[in-house]
């Protein structure tokens, strides 16, 4: 019947087809003037924007492209980010800038989605001044950009995008993440938590649903099972990134009543998930694990012994951060700037520029003192060991950042109006880390329970200890 | 005269990548977006808004990601198999759909969209969730480019489909199945009484506005080299509606026109402010306030008055 009809509609039209090859779009010579003038315009103002600069001579100022999220909800973690990166390049400048040159960033709104963000990251490519892109937040951002970062040679330093499918292939030339990966940053919240609560038997997760959320929960539920093969997940939550409203979730979760509630929302949706958690009582009948949870220590109150942490060293109440004046400093210009002390995401993007600087300085030690080329910039990057505000970030042979881990429990003290973390541990970046090449699931298979028991306890890492 | 002033435009889009590098791939998005917009366009010939349209636009950007995984690796090819995933998508969903007028034709297809969204999104282990899957640059007959060259040849091919394809689809709108459309719109209890199917005239038209659209996504895959289930997502569809809308439904120029105001538009805006949102936003009031028949609106208005 449906073929019969299209047939006969086919039919019908063949059959009367009229050689009519007309268009009706004439228009009058006043308007194409117009037309052809504005069009010769663009084209003018195209070549001029194309010309480009000699690349080993001092530039007047020294661009970077910044991508992070600076509307939308992602935002919530995205201005932290572009707030630190004010803040930081205001410090680098103040001292000078970068070999005498100062610093001025581009900020890319990530939220305008992947075609936006290549379009703009090709845009900024092209003007030779931008040597370096801090890019991006975003895992999917990050890996869009990696292949475009590659064939243009930009070197492009991932701030925060932590997926670690970014540079497993080991082939990146141009693309570097000083700031770790997801492997390590939830393995540790494994062997902390059975450190911490080693007769642990039931676990229920509750992640945001997309690559991010799937991804922790993989390699968090893969390190459980092998360090402690008896765990078994209860529930396995995934609501949809942005919702509202937690109350299904948290009504499963406490039925359930696991031993162990891990989670990685963030931002906003955290906020929204502790507020209407706590007084349901789940953080009374559960031990809660919040990936992210640093990020909302000043902003929620938090009930004591909750597992957090920072996603790496980049804590700005650490040891070594109240060790380091530089951090000190940071912090109190952040507060007395924006209001709230630096969440880490802001410390990642702090540590990113060190990490960029780094590299002019020693890419123009290397040359004897010239401008460093993007290649010459990315030469340096290879293999650079770093200080950072809170730590050290080794780059490794396949770009990746080796970063310490660290995790803790909420604690309150006199100190501060909220809660900090407390009986934390330190974890070496090296030692959670599979080899470069090394497929990171088949890897976290095959931990060993003795693996954890050679690691450092909750609790070890205090002021005056390294 | 107009073919002059066509040739002129292509010409200028021809030459512009070369004074600015980067906006090659702007363009390359615009156009794609371009020949989404104009199946969306197509449609509204017959009265019939998709908000759902995206789901070509990223069925057959999938097509290309999963059909290069599967060892498949040549452009045309590709592009060919791909468009035709989308089109095979648009005949089994319009198979249903165009059964459906108005707001319950655009609500449906937001909905079969949004099904494939969160296809896309949530078969993890198949689609890769919202990282996506990466998309290798494919060989053109059998040579293989290098990175920047493949961009251009892609450019430029975009450039040629759509001076083709725009002929086409020129072609198609003039034929008497197209004038239906139109039809449709204003009486479609006659249209059945003269003897054509209704239900067929459209299924014709909703599978051609998915293959449009599925070859703006093949493409945009090509373009950005990654495919993410966003492309699915509704406000790509609202997007696509926005351009069609913007450039004006009249005529093949328009979804072109309109679509390389609002990739152009966009790139301004977002180097200007973190508010580009609202700049865009404002430029699209100002268009639908003052150009009611959209940007195309502006030179087919002066034809219509002199004859």
């Amino acid at each position: 019947m449906a073929f019969k009809n299209i047939s006969l509609a086919f039919a019908r039209c063949l059959s009367s087809l009229q050689p009519r090859f007309r268009f009706n779009w004439e228009l009058p010579h006043a308007n194409l003037r117009v037309v052809v003038d504005g069009l010769a315009g663009a084209l003018v103002i195209g070549v001029v924007a194309a010309t480009p600069v000699a690349a080993q001579d001092k530039p007047s100022s020294v661009g970077l492209g910044v991508f992070t999220f600076t509307s939308g909800p992602a935002a919530a973690y995205g201005m932290p980010g572009k707030n630190a990166a004010d803040l930081m390049i205001d410090e680098i400048n103040a001292k000078g800038g970068i070999g005498g040159v100062p610093v001025t960033a581009t900020f890319v709104d990530e939220a305008q989605g992947a075609q936006g963000v290549i379009a703009e990251y090709r845009r900024l490519a092209g003007d030779a001044k931008n040597q370096v892109m801090v890019a991006a937040l975003s895992s999917a951002t990050c890996l869009a950009l990696a292949p475009i970062a590659e064939q243009l040679e930009v070197p492009t330093v991932g701030w925060n995008c932590d997926t670690h499918q970014l540079l497993m292939d080991g082939k990146s030339k141009y693309v570097f993440r000083p700031n770790g990966n997801t492997v390590p940053e939830f393995i540790a919240y494994a062997i902390y938590l059975l450190d911490r609560k080693p007769d642990v038997k039931t676990v229920a997760i509750i992640n945001p649903d997309y690559a991010f959320g799937h991804d922790a929960a993989k390699i968090f539920t893969a390190a459980l099972k092998a360090l402690k093969p008896d765990i078994e997940i209860v529930a396995e939550l995934y609501p949809k990134l942005g919702s509202p409203n937690y109350q299904t979730e948290i009504s499963r979760l406490t039925t359930a009543r696991p031993d162990v509630v891990f989670s990685n929302l963030w931002g906003a949706d955290l906020e929204n998930f502790v507020r209407q958690a706590t007084p349901r009582g789940l953080f009374t009948s559960s031990q809660v694990v919040l990936a992210l949870g640093e990020t909302v220590l000043q902003r929620v109150p938090l009930p004591d012994g909750v597992i957090v942490g920072v996603l790496g060293d980049g804590w700005w109440m650490s040891p070594d951060a109240k060790a380091n004046p530089e951090t000190v400093k940071f912090a109190e210009a952040y507060k007395s700037r924006f209001g709230e002390y630096p969440v880490f995401p802001s410390i990642k993007m702090a540590n990113a520029l060190i990490y960029v600087k780094a590299a002019y300085e020693a890419a123009m030690q290397k040359n004897g003192g010239k401008w460093p080329t993007r290649a010459e910039l990315a030469a340096a990057m290879k293999g650079s060991k770093v200080a950072t505000l809170t730590g050290i970030t080794q780059t490794r042979a396949d770009n990746d950042g080796l970063v310490d881990q660290i995790v803790g429990v909420t604690v309150k003290t006199s100190a501060q109006p909220f809660p900090v973390i407390g009986d934390m541990v330190r974890y070496k970046g090296d030692s959670l880390m599979p080899q470069a090449g090394q497929d990171p699931l088949a890897w976290i298979s095959t931990l060993k329970p003795e693996f954890a028991k050679s690691l450092p306890k909750p609790g070890s890492y205090k002021i005056g200890e390294r | 005269m107009r073919i002059i002033l066509t040739a002129a435009a292509v010409l200028t889009l021809a030459v512009l990548p070369v004074a600015a590098p980067w906006l090659q791939f702007v363009l390359t998005l615009a156009i794609a977006k371009g020949f989404a917009a104009l199946g969306v366009a197509v449609l509204l010939r017959a009265g019939l808004i998709s908000i759902g349209h995206a789901m070509f636009f990223a069925a057959s950007a999938y097509g290309v990601a999963f059909l290069a995984h599967a060892g498949i690796n040549d452009l045309g090819l590709l592009l060919v198999l791909s468009v035709l995933v989308a089109a095979l998508t648009g005949a089994i969903a319009g198979a249903f759909l165009v059964r459906y007028r108005a707001i319950f034709f655009a609500m449906l297809n937001l909905a079969v969209s949004m099904v494939f969204y969160a296809l896309c999104a949530k078969l993890y282990g198949v689609t890769g969730g919202t990282d996506g899957m990466p998309v290798p640059i494919p060989a053109v007959f059998g040579i293989i480019f290098a990175e920047p060259a493949f961009k251009s040849v892609l450019f430029y091919l975009s450039l040629a489909l759509m001076v083709l394809v725009g002929l086409a689809v020129q072609r198609y709108l003039d034929s008497p199945l197209g004038h239906a459309l139109s039809a449709v719109h204003t009486n479609e209890i006659r249209l059945e009484y003269l003897g054509i199917p209704v239900w067929a005239v459209l299924l014709i038209a909703y599978v051609i506005s998915a293959a449009l659209a599925g070859l703006g996504g093949a493409i945009s895959a090509f373009a950005i080299g990654r495919v993410v289930p966003d492309f699915a997502f509704w406000t790509a569809s609202g997007h696509l509606v926005l351009i069609a809308v913007l450039g004006g439904i009249g005529g093949v120029p328009g979804a072109f026109i309109g679509a390389l105001f609002l990739e152009l538009l966009h790139s301004a805006a977002v180097t200007v402010t973190d508010a580009w949102n609202l700049i865009v936003g404002m430029a699209l009031i100002i268009v639908i306030m003052f150009m009611p028949q959209g940007i195309y609106g502006l030179f087919a208005r002066k034809e219509a008055s002199s004859p």
